[in-house]
């Protein structure tokens, strides 16, 4: 499997459409505002996606061959201008470049999905690559330049991940790194200088994508990851994914109902963390937007700058 | 991908194990899921239930190819999270009844719309089959019979009015103004209305309101 | 025999229905009888059988047959049969020539049988074709040394070496580590008699040792390989111990003052040796050895060894050269190492240790004294779970099953029950329970019966809890349907067998292949299990795949007789397909010239000033390099000359050529990869035409321009993989030189490049040959006849010309051989 370091041969961009998908225009800004912020001040211009249309992900299950076309039209928008998307969905990214490769791989395929495609004018070509914001981080900008860029090391934060299911797999189609030990996350979360700690099950699912059907097993599944990670004396815990976010975050407080439990475990998406190691202010990088409350890590960082 | 769908209240009760979900879905309450257990294991499962032309069916589909390479290992059932905290969902036992060519009983389950798409089962079988392209597919084919929960069909006509699988209240739109952020892109529900007529799509959406 | 006009008999085989199922073979039959030359022609059921075998004889001797063809299988199945045939009906067995319409066509093309049929009718015109050109042949003799090497000094090799000294012969037992006995002698008992390993081996390690027919090599490497069968010269380097062997009588005492300890491997790292020191108690030979990596030079031991004087730390690496007749490699297997599974914490977890680190603590004379405990704590454990099938059929890892695990496994839990009964608690975690012979169901039993508990279920996940170590096992117990979370105080992961690690260099060194699964490979999977495609090397114990003591004791023993086949003649005879220089076309009388001898991977060419060259040979393998490198065409390859395969070539593109593949495929690779595409029954399109060569490095240029000049749609050179794998050690390097120095010339002549390919193919890849057959008849349907007619009337002119030059010299040279020899 790839180390952050050794990832892909693909040349270094800078410049990439800004996949932004269903869910996070609709209830996640927070993860939108904080990326932009940090990304721009890493020096990644972020474009626009004109038109663009949902991955396809959600109704893969009613119709295999329409999520084909729906996430290959995305990449048709792309290559039309000729740049790279990046994606801040797992699901999106992970879609798009399973798309994305199979395409390219399996001629009857393209030739099937280019026949659908080409009522609306548009063909699939396989020129361009899209990429989840992690794999952007870790290739496209390099973790020296992420160490460069943090003006206050957060060292005294003790901080997790939730890895999530579809930035690594399934490991062929996605082909980022191994999924039984995923590293980037890691290594970006360190590059802030914050403390990572370990815990029992981290490459486990949150559950959230049958919470429509079910939501009594997500809810299940989330508790016990934050069970192991309080066990594990996290501090605040790190998500690339607005629907784990969801669930880690808008979900917690219902957790500790149903449960009978106590966490208080602050849920933060990474470009949040990279933007406190920054300089940004928690207003910049919509902190208040998370339910569960940050003001304790938050005053730890200001009470640092006070106390320098 | 199901998100929960967050229009309607989410009602979860004092007793926080029994199982709610959005109410105007097909509701999988505690007795639904006995009543599953009952589908999966109602014996003896009769001759005529037996349709062995159903797995040939399956692995000609686009992800299904490795299917009959299955040895019933367990291993994608060991570790999924769903399975851990469901008494009736086997992602091996649902592989297992398209072997058999168990075609009724697989299909009307349940328990089918419980894989969560994650992958770890795909990632880690020994002989290479595609566990949750192999659901999807049952999903697919199950959809053709008109089982459709209906969160798909809110996310599908979504889709098909504005391109993305929510309606987005005006509200948001405006705070994305004061905020600072750049408008959101217009869809373009002309192109994906086509894209959908031709992929049969439509078609499948419309079949689920008349199960 | 043997005279200018060739009478030749046809005979077509139905194979049962292997070939007449598909194969019109009727027809074949009435077309053999057309060409010119086919005096005789008929169908048969199974020609190969004794009645077949009878028509021919009798054939023979009624129509005064001088040439015989069978249309049947492949040639590396029953070419020596046949040749048999012809003999005992006084006809030289090499006026035989075989058409392989099996393998290579009704076995390939099932659904196709009207081009099959086409395709066999074009097979049989081109055996016709080489049949009329061929000349009688005299086997050569070579004299035999009758001693054996034996490569391994493990169980299946103290097997063969025993049983070769038994019968009389010298064995030279050559064996890398200090010590013989292999893996058996790290075990603890062995199933399922529970006998202690090392009791039952010990006894045969010391057979070894005092017999006077076995000198045993140990600590010592294979550098090389060179000569033949019943002629092999074998060097080998002997790593210094820094003690004199014939001084030490394994006392001990240097032992017993050394201060230095380190890792002993032999204990799998869990225990450790002494700088000076055996790997353990009863090895053979009983020598010491010195690991200079760890001594600090004190010289206790040489004050403690006093008058012996065995120690010498000046002590040179020495390489000895031996002469053998029959070479027997029995190097073993290892085990996987998950370390890069991170899914089973191997490595990283405490209390996750592999079976064969178990054996070594349950064995008394191990490191812990025969105490199971965990590496945590040092306590013992209170429930122990094995793993079955780490990366065993898997086809992520190895697609194989390891064959010996559950019983190995079985055995463990047998053991712990027995030492601890109900202290402790078993569970194995398996997905089939194979135990298939003799006492083995039986053993199943007793495990049951002593409480172990089994659970049906590939473990996937093993998780630890960070304080106590303790470990969880995530598997599905299919039998209650549940997925469940095991608790186990100590893992033992029972992981894949693999091939040793050097198995590749090995191979390389002799010469020998290797399966898909990197094994070293058999002649046959059923019926020569022990021979290699190289004459005189045979392979035996878990080298050659996974397999327990009793499987590997049989091979070695088998081993040790196929061998024997040989010592015990004195001379041994070799096929005379070997090169021969005509001096009169020989440049090297009038111009400094000895490319071939520069070229031949033997050095068996002598070259002297002004002499013409000379092929010694015995020492010529039959490779054809120097044949297709001489610049002046001054030699020939018997049974496979330049007028043969040009006769081939001929017949082969005779109709619409435009639409063929005429390929070139090497006997020990290509061709063999393209039969078991048939015996496996792997279905391609029927438009190859092959013409068997020894090896690839016989392809002459000028075969590939004759084809394009006859209008071959596409050519195909198929040969052993890159770098080592060529059985003639480089011809297929020079194969590539020639073809890359081809291949712009034709592309710059119009020749599409998808028209000539040069593939790799080996022994094992049957379906990479038939995936390569749809590549290139697609290609070629996507070219169209019309593309390449147009091609290759623009080819043509220029290569009459360039071939014109050269015809008449080979004419020439066919009126010579036609003299008897």
């Amino acid at each position: 499997m790839t180390t952050p370091e050794k990832a892909n041969s693909t040349p270094k961009s800078s410049k990439f459409l800004l996949f932004l998908g269903c869910a996070i225009p609709y209830r996640v800004s927070s993860y939108e505002i904080s990326t932009r912020k940090a990304l721009a001040e890493l020096g990644i211009e972020l474009m626009e996606m004109p038109e663009y249309n949902c991955c396809g992900l959600p109704i893969d299950p009613v119709n295999h061959e329409m999520m084909l076309t729906l996430a290959a039209r995305n990449l048709c928008l792309a290559e039309r201008q000729g740049l790279n998307v990046v994606a801040l969905c797992p699901g999106c990214a992970g879609t798009l470049r399973k798309v994305n490769k199979k395409l390219k791989e399996n001629k009857e395929l393209k030739e099937k999905i280019n026949g659908y495609l080409k009522e609306t004018g548009l063909e699939f070509k396989g020129t361009i690559e899209a990429k989840h914001i992690l794999q952007l981080l870790v290739e496209d900008v390099g973790l020296e330049k992420i160490k460069a860029a943090v003006k206050k090391p957060l060292t005294y934060l003790e901080v997790t991940e939730h890895a999530g299911c579809h930035v690594t797999r399934p490991a062929e189609a996605v082909s980022f790194e191994n999924p039984e030990n995923p590293e980037a996350l890691k290594n970006l979360i360190e590059a802030t200088g914050a403390k990572y700690v370990e815990y029992i099950d981290k490459i486990a699912c949150c559950g959230a994508p049958i919470a429509g059907v079910n939501d009594r097993i997500p809810l299940q599944l989330t508790r016990e990851k934050l069970v192991h990670i309080r066990k594990a004396g996290a501090k605040a815990l790190i998500t690339v994914c607005p629907f784990c976010h969801m669930m880690f975050d808008t979900n917690q407080p219902r957790i500790e109902r149903m449960f009978n439990e106590t966490f208080k475990i602050p849920v933060l998406h990474y470009p949040q963390l990279l933007g406190l190691a920054m300089g940004f202010t928690p207003e910049e990088l919509a902190l208040k937007d998370l339910r569960v409350d940050t003001t304790h890590i938050v005053s730890q960082i200001i009470g640092k700058e006070e106390g320098d | 991908m199901s998100k929960a769908n967050p229009k309607v209240k989410v009602k979860s009760s004092k007793t926080d194990e029994k199982v709610t979900s959005t109410p105007s879905a097909k509701p999988l309450s505690q007795k639904s899921e006995e009543k599953t257990l009952e589908i999966s294991a109602t014996a003896p499962i009769k001759a005529h239930e037996f349709d062995p032309h159903f797995k040939y069916e399956i692995s000609k589909m686009h992800g299904g190819e490795k299917l009959m390479q299955c040895f019933q290992c367990g291993t994608c059932t060991s570790d999924c999270p769903i399975a851990r905290f469901s008494d009736s969902y086997r992602p091996r036992t649902l592989i297992r009844m398209t072997l058999l060519g168990l075609k009724d009983r697989v299909l009307s389950s349940e328990t089918l719309w419980l894989c969560a798409a994650c992958f770890t089962c795909t990632d880690r079988c020994p002989q290479d089959v595609e566990v949750a392209s192999v659901i999807r597919i049952l999903r697919n084919t199950a959809v053709e019979r008109g089982y459709v929960p209906l969160v798909f069909k809110e996310l599908g006509s979504s889709i098909l009015e504005t391109g993305i699988a929510y309606r987005i209240p005006d509200l948001r739109l405006k705070k994305r103004e004061q905020i600072g952020l750049p408008p959101l892109p217009k869809g373009n529900p002309e192109a994906i209305m086509k894209l959908a007529n031709v992929t049969g799509f439509s078609k499948m959406l419309k079949k689920g309101e008349q199960a | 025999m043997g005279e200018e006009n060739p009478r030749i008999g046809v005979f077509v085989c139905h194979c049962g229905l292997n070939i007449a199922g598909v194969i019109d073979v009727k027809e074949l039959t009435e077309y053999a009888k057309t060409l010119p030359d086919v005096f005789y022609a008929k169908d048969n059921r199974y020609t190969c059988a004794d009645p077949g075998q009878d028509e021919i004889r009798k054939a023979i001797k009624e129509h005064k047959l001088n040439r015989v063809v069978v249309a049947a299988c492949s040639p590396r199945m029953h070419e020596p049969t046949f040749r048999k045939t012809c003999a005992e009906a006084d006809l030289n067995p090499f006026f035989f020539e075989m058409a392989n319409i099996r393998e290579f066509s009704s076995w390939c093309h099932p659904s196709t049988p009207k081009e099959a049929t086409e395709k066999a009718k074009d097979i049989v015109r081109m055996a016709v074709a080489k049949a009329r050109l061929l000349r009688p042949l005299k086997e050569i003799e070579v004299p035999v040394t009758n001693k054996a090497l034996v490569i391994g000094g493990g169980i299946a090799g103290i097997s063969s070496a025993l049983d070769l000294a038994e019968m009389g012969f010298r064995v030279y037992l050559l064996e890398k580590a200090e010590s013989i006995g292999g893996h058996m002698a790290q075990l603890d008992k062995t199933f399922p008699t529970l006998d202690c390993s090392i009791c039952i081996e010990g006894p045969k390690m010391v057979d070894v040792g005092r017999h006077s027919n076995i000198e045993i090599i140990s600590y010592a490497d294979l550098v090389s390989v060179s000569g033949y069968v019943g002629n092999f010269k074998v060097k080998i380097k002997k790593k210094p111990r820094y003690i004199i062997a014939d001084n030490c009588t394994g006392c001990g005492e240097c032992r017993d003052v050394c201060p230095i300890e380190y890792p002993n491997e032999w204990d799998v790292n869990m225990g450790v040796r002494k700088a000076i020191s055996v790997p353990f108690e009863q090895a053979v030979p009983l020598v010491y050895t010195i690991n200079l990596d760890h001594c600090i030079e004190c010289y206790k031991c040489v004050d403690a060894c006093g008058a012996r004087q065995a120690i010498n730390f000046d002590q040179e690496p020495e390489e000895i050269e031996l002469e053998v007749g029959a070479i027997i490699v029995a190097t073993g297997f290892d085990i996987y190492l998950p370390y890069d599974d991170p899914l089973y914490g191997y490595g990283k977890y405490d209390n996750v240790i592999t079976a064969l680190e178990f054996e070594r603590l349950i064995l008394a004379a191990g490191p812990t004294g025969g105490k199971v405990i965990r590496a945590s704590d040092g306590k013992k454990p209170h429930s122990v779970s094995f793993i079955q099938c780490v990366g065993s059929r898997n086809l992520k890892k190895y697609e194989y099953c390891s064959g010996f695990c559950c019983m190995y496994a079985l055995k463990n839990a047998i053991l712990l029950k027995e030492k601890y009964k109900d202290d402790v608690e078993v569970y194995i975690l398996y997905m089939d329970m194979r135990t298939a012979f003799k006492g083995y169901e039986e053993f199943y039993r007793r495990a049951r019966d002593l409480g172990v508990t089994f659970i049906r279920g590939r473990a996937s996940h093993v998780i630890e809890d960070p304080e106590t170590k303790n470990l969880t096992i995530r598997a599905e117990d299919m039998t209650l349907g549940q997925p469940i979370e095991l608790p186990a105080e100590m893992v033992v992961l029972c992981t894949a067998a693999v091939p040793k690690a050097d198995a590749g260099d090995l191979a390389r060194r002799l010469s020998i292949s290797r399966g898909s699964d990197g094994f070293f490979m058999e002649s046959h999977p059923k019926l020569k299990p022990i021979d290699t495609p190289v004459d005189g090397i045979f392979v035996a114990g878990a080298c050659q795949a996974p397999k327990d003591i009793p499987y590997s004791v049989s091979q070695g023993s088998g081993a040790a007789a196929r061998a024997a086949t040989i010592l015990s003649k004195e001379k041994w005879k070799i096929e005379p397909i070997i090169a021969e220089v005509n001096p009169e076309l020989c440049r090297n009388t009038k111009v400094k010239c000895g490319i071939c001898a520069e070229r031949c991977p033997y050095g068996a060419i002598e070259v002297l000033e002004k002499q013409p060259a000379k092929v010694v040979t015995a020492m010529c393998h039959g490779c054809g390099t120097c044949v297709a490198e001489c610049p002046a065409d001054a030699i020939t390859q018997k049974h496979f000359t330049d007028e043969q395969i040009f006769a081939q070539i001929e017949e082969a593109l005779k109709e619409k050529p435009e639409g063929k593949i005429l390929g070139f495929l090497c006997n020990w690779c290509c061709y063999a990869g393209a039969d078991l595409a048939g015996t496996s029954r792997f279905e391609y399109p029927p438009l190859i035409r092959p013409i068997r060569v020894m090896c690839s490095g016989r392809v002459d240029r000028d075969f590939v321009l004759e084809a394009f000049r006859r209008g071959a749609g596409m050519v195909l050179v198929g040969a052993c993989h890159l770098p080592y794998d060529c059985h003639y050690i480089s011809g297929n390097w020079k194969m590539k030189t020639r073809m890359d120095a081809l291949t712009p010339m034709l592309e710059k002549l119009g020749l599409s490049s998808q028209r000539f390919r040069v593939e790799y193919v080996s022994a094992a890849e049957g379906l990479k040959f038939a995936e390569l057959m749809r590549e290139m008849a697609e290609q070629l349907k996507e070219l169209g006849p019309e593309k390449i007619e147009a091609e290759n009337a623009k080819l043509k002119p220029i290569l009459d010309r360039m071939l014109a030059k050269k015809l008449p010299q080979r004419v020439q040279q066919v009126v010579q051989q036609k003299a008897p020899q």
